[in-house]
């Protein structure tokens, strides 16, 4: 059983009913190959980087759960099937892990999502005034010439 | 091919930031952070400009290929219009 972390971005013009039917269908098929799921958080509406199928907002729902490679691949295929679902992105973070692990990860997931989300709307009402140091030495630096 | 740039001035003493702050992670998730560490027209930084130590350099370019295929980084920026 490999510990795994799931982002599904899904259309925003998709009901609640209809998305929350995705999320629990996606449970059931890791509940029916007797994994576990640690977490699952909605992240809410944000602006895509980029436009996605002409989208250009999307609903994010991050999951952490403990579950067999054949499972994965068998929501990535829904996913896949689906129109609802913009893209998604299966990440492993563990080869195996253990009972205690995985209850003291059911117990601070509340925490750490709690912690990120706050962070995030945070993040959203600032700029980045960061970038114009970083550019100007990109730019200066692909020309050859000395930077500092 | 001009060698007359004298090689000092490029190899200055540069720390890794993620060595030296044990508090900070590369997470692909984490847009803010990685960020600084892509340009404005959204391109990965060389690491001779940022001073990243190699494995860390990895760690960052994967992270941000993840950011960016979840559309929380941009694969193209467009400069200020």
């Amino acid at each position: 059983m490999r510990r795994y972390e799931m982002i599904s971005i899904f259309r925003p013009g998709l009901g609640e009913d209809a998305v929350s039917a995705i999320v629990e269908n996606t449970r059931k098929i890791i509940e029916d190959a007797q994994g576990t799921v640690i977490s699952v958080a909605r992240w809410g509406m944000k602006k895509l980087a980029y436009p996605i199928k002409k989208e250009k907002q999307g609903l994010y729902y991050f999951y952490e759960y403990v579950a067999s490679p054949t499972a994965v691949g068998e929501i990535e295929r829904k996913f896949r099937i689906d129109d609802g679902v913009l893209k998604y992105l299966t990440v492993k973070i563990a080869d195996d892990i253990s009972a205690e692990e995985l209850e003291a990860a059911i117990s601070d997931s509340e925490k750490r999502n709690a912690a990120f989300l706050r962070d995030e709307s945070a993040e959203i009402s600032e700029a980045a005034p960061r970038r114009d140091t970083v550019a100007h030495d990109d730019e200066v630096a692909e020309e050859g010439t000395v930077s500092e | 091919m001009q060698g007359k740039q004298p090689k000092k001035l490029f190899t200055r003493k540069k720390v890794c930031r993620f060595c030296t702050d044990k508090d900070l992670t590369i997470n692909y998730k984490d847009a803010k952070t990685l960020a600084g560490f892509v340009s404005e027209r959204g391109k990965i930084i060389p690491r001779r400009i940022i001073g990243t130590c190699a494995s860390h350099q990895r760690q960052l370019s994967e992270a941000v290929k993840r950011a960016r295929h979840i559309a929380l980084l941009p694969y193209a920026g467009n400069p200020q219009e």
